[in-house]
């Protein structure tokens, strides 16, 4: 992945090492940054496809209306060439189809200027995405995060804060607030305890959830019986099963039958297989399973973009030294919060060493190499020049105090 | 040199192909949406005309009996709508719609990473914790505001433990924004020990800016006295700079044609404060930079190397989610090396304090392991695996980087 500069070893193997051919690998240099700009606008996806996907649902619902309309106007027509109308019913009814026209028009129209807006805001973000380049690279990214934290708002249903954050950074074309409206009716009522705003969503994407082979509606279903069953509405829960749960019957009999037999049960009943059917945070479940599917449907990651990057970052800075009580405090791993959250990831991995100054905290590399003390201890040679000016030529060693001549130290050469 | 930039201009170039491939895709889309939603106000317009059309007709002076005349009026609208064929008109361009919308799709899919999640481990990511990060990043920030607003939403009361200290801190910046010292004299006075103690002379920089604006607007004597109270205590630790100073007294009132007029900079202002933050920051054990910043640039860095990784070990993902060290290194930027790594460059092997770095006679560096097994547990003489030199363990030493 990386091109390595020549090996050390190659060139000392001929003789003792020369200054020539000191020995730290250099760090990348900047010519690796744009594969990387290449690499980091790929990781974008979801930030092009869910304004696609709302433009394509709005495209499908608003032809979805013309066709509706249209062949409920030719069916009015073929009804009255087929009745025997008397001329002033005739009229009538000619006369209410034009309206109907009318009305579709419009409807029409609305839905063309919705569907403009949505495209709209499909080109602001390919632009957003075109603007990025290694100049700009640092600001693109702050901008970047904000847009994260805002999808990871949203996710968390802090839609307060998610609309503040776009507004002040002015991000509002680059972040989903609006799909998330859709899915805040349905999670508020949801959590009072109303699936049918999440019914209404289900039958809306009904097509594409069958495709996905999504249990969204099936499970929503299970909770209104149960909801029956707790009222003791007995009867009317086994109307309701025959009419909405037998469907599912084929896919999910286990399920079916785990909660019809409620239906021997009640709502306080100590049997550990039903109780939890009747549990409250059964609703929580169903608030999880619908933001699943919706995200699915958006075509967004399931974990917030925050988390995911989180990792990522997290998993590439751990190393062991991040977990000692002298870590820098510049380390984000020195703070317990980001600790705990590296707690279950991997560990990073070097192909070579790559040493920081204690002094300067800069890297020794080929510019700046490593020099040893006397005793053993390591700092960069810059931070040592400058101590032996400061000091008529004298190096206090600040972890040990040991006191020497900077004569007495050697150059380490670390391949 | 020049074939990198040459390889630079290149994955430019091939980014900037892909997004404009990608817009190309997109305004093919577009056209057809046009297209489409033309085609059918068109045809309800066409309805529509047929419809008024059969109406007038309906309407027209007609003779009392001709109810046959309005039935075979109806039966010509119908067979006229038969003819337009209106659902058929509508359902083609939708279809070629459809078709470009799903080309748009798979384009996407190609030319983007789908799922950036491939790399995500499932493990448990403490909500409260993300929260409280959210919460003091922006207090970092000193977005007051937001910080407040995900801590009343997000219910974490207790995230708002930082929020004191960083407005203190941002309330001294403010004010060297306006060039009012004082808030930051106070500070450092306050915090005097600690920052000796680190070694910094925050004190001595943040007097010297109000020196050099007393010089210049005020007259030699105030200059000359806040030298002595404000700039003599650091005199003997400080000796340059306090000849300096003082040789400035020479040029009161007209320091901008003086050897000294770099100290009007205001770029000592920026330098100043940003150390201010640093001290500030460091004296209340945070980080000067933005740790949520960090770790997301790391992982903006990290995540492509990790998402081909996990392609490539998507057949093995019980060890993805189990693997206590990453294969492969991710390598990021040197912003990110906070820790010296040492690694044997004969086993590979990280250095530990149980296999520590050991400095050769002929000053190579290998771990202690690899010496141990080179010189046959100790036992004799080895050559160094870089160049011709001998060596025993006794002569190799152990370095603390």
């Amino acid at each position: 992945m990386e091109m390595d500069s020549l090996p050390n070893g190659n060139n000392t193997a001929t003789g003792t090492p020369t200054g020539a051919t000191v020995g730290v690998n250099s760090t990348p240099t900047p010519s690796s940054n744009l594969p990387r700009l290449t690499e980091s606008l790929k990781l974008e996806h979801q930030f092009l496809r869910v304004p696609f996907e709302h433009y394509k649902k709005t495209i499908r619902a608003n032809h979805r209306v013309v066709e509706k309309e249209m062949s409920a106007v030719i069916s009015g027509v073929n009804d009255a060439a087929a009745s025997n109308f008397s001329p002033d019913d005739a009229v009538n009814h000619l006369n209410s189809l034009v309206s109907r026209l009318q009305g579709l028009k419009r409807k029409l129209e609305e839905g063309n200027r919705a569907e403009h807006l949505q495209a709209q805001k499909c080109r602001v973000r390919l632009d957003h995405l075109e603007s990025a380049d290694a100049e700009n690279m640092s600001e693109w990214n702050n901008t970047r995060l904000k847009r994260i934290l805002v999808d990871y708002m949203l996710r968390m249903s802090y839609y307060d804060t998610a609309a503040k954050l776009a507004e002040c950074s002015n991000l509002q074309e680059l972040v989903d607030i609006d799909v998330f409206q859709e899915a805040k009716k349905v999670i508020d009522a949801l959590q009072n305890k109303d699936v049918a705003p999440a019914l209404a969503w289900c039958a809306e994407n009904k097509s594409r959830l069958k495709k996905s082979k999504s249990k969204l509606e099936f499970q929503l279903r299970l909770q209104e019986f149960i909801e029956l069953v707790r009222a003791e509405n007995n009867l009317r829960a086994i109307t309701y099963a025959k009419k909405y749960l037998s469907p599912w019957g084929a896919t999910h009999m286990k399920e079916l039958q785990r909660v019809t037999a409620t239906l021997a049960f009640k709502k306080d009943t100590e049997c550990a297989t039903y109780k939890v059917l009747f549990e409250a945070k059964q609703w929580d479940y169903l608030v999880d399973q619908f933001k699943q599917e919706f995200c699915k449907l958006y075509g967004m990651t399931l974990e917030p973009l925050l988390n995911i990057y989180l990792q990522a970052g997290l998993s590439a800075l751990k190393t062991p030294y991040c977990y000692e009580d002298d870590c820098t405090k510049e380390d984000p791993l020195s703070q317990e919060a980001f600790r705990t959250l590296a707690l279950p990831l991997p560990y990073s991995k070097q192909h070579h060493s790559k040493l920081v100054c204690y002094i300067s905290k800069e890297l020794m590399d080929t510019e700046n190499p490593p020099q040893v003390l006397p005793n053993g201890y390591v700092y960069s040679t810059k931070a040592l020049e400058e101590m032996a000016k400061k000091n008529d030529g004298r190096i206090i060693c600040p972890r040990t105090g040991l006191n020497c001549s900077y004569t007495e130290l050697v150059k380490a050469y670390i391949s | 040199m020049g074939e990198s930039s040459i390889v630079r201009g290149a994955c430019d170039l091939n980014i900037k192909m892909e997004i404009s491939s990608i817009k190309d895709a997109f305004d093919r889309v577009a056209k057809k949406q046009k297209l489409c939603s033309s085609k059918s106000q068109e045809t309800v317009d066409q309805v529509g005309r047929e419809i008024e059309q059969a109406l007038a007709a309906l309407r027209s002076p007609q003779d009392p009996s001709t109810l046959a005349d309005q039935k075979s009026v109806l039966t010509e609208l119908k067979l006229k709508l038969n003819a337009i064929g209106a659902l058929q008109q509508l359902e083609g361009p939708h279809k070629e719609l459809n078709t470009s919308l799903g080309k748009y799709q798979k384009l996407l899919e190609k030319l983007l990473n789908p799922d950036i999640s491939k790399a995500y481990r499932n493990v448990d990511f403490d909500s409260h914790i993300i929260n409280q990060i959210i919460a003091s990043h922006f207090y970092h920030q000193g977005l007051y505001d937001l910080g407040d607003s995900i801590v009343n939403e997000a219910g974490e009361p207790d995230a708002t433990a930082l929020r004191s200290q960083f407005l203190e801190m941002h309330q001294v910046i403010e004010a060297m924004r306006t060039r009012n010292l004082q808030p930051a004299l106070t500070w450092v006075t306050a915090n005097r020990e600690k920052l000796v103690q680190i070694g910094s002379n925050l004190e001595l920089k943040i007097h010297t800016l109000q020196y050099v604006e007393v010089l210049q607007n005020g007259t030699r004597a105030d200059a000359l006295k806040y030298a002595k109270t404000h700039l003599a205590p650091f005199a003997s630790l400080n000796k340059d700079d306090f000849h300096k100073l003082m040789g400035c007294l020479l040029y009161a009132g007209r320091l901008e044609n003086s050897p000294y007029s770099e100290l009007l900079s205001p770029f000592h202002w920026e330098i100043t404060t940003e150390e201010l933050a640093r001290q500030f920051c460091s004296l209340m054990g945070q980080s000067y930079q933005n740790p949520l910043s960090v770790v997301f640039a790391a992982g903006v860095e990290g995540l492509p190397t990790l998402l081909k990784l996990a392609n490539v070990m998507a057949a093995k993902k019980q060890e993805w989610q189990e693997m206590k060290q990453l294969p492969v290194p991710v390598e990021l930027g040197k912003e990110f090396q906070f820790h010296s790594i040492f690694v044997c460059p004969v086993s590979r092997d990280q250095g530990s304090e149980e296999n520590p770095p050991m400095l050769l006679p002929c000053l190579h560096v290998l771990c202690k392991q690899s010496i141990i097994k080179l010189s046959k547990n100790s036992t004799r003489t080895f050559k160094c695996p870089y160049c011709p030199a001998e060596a025993t363990v006794a002569h190799c030493r152990q370095l603390y980087f």
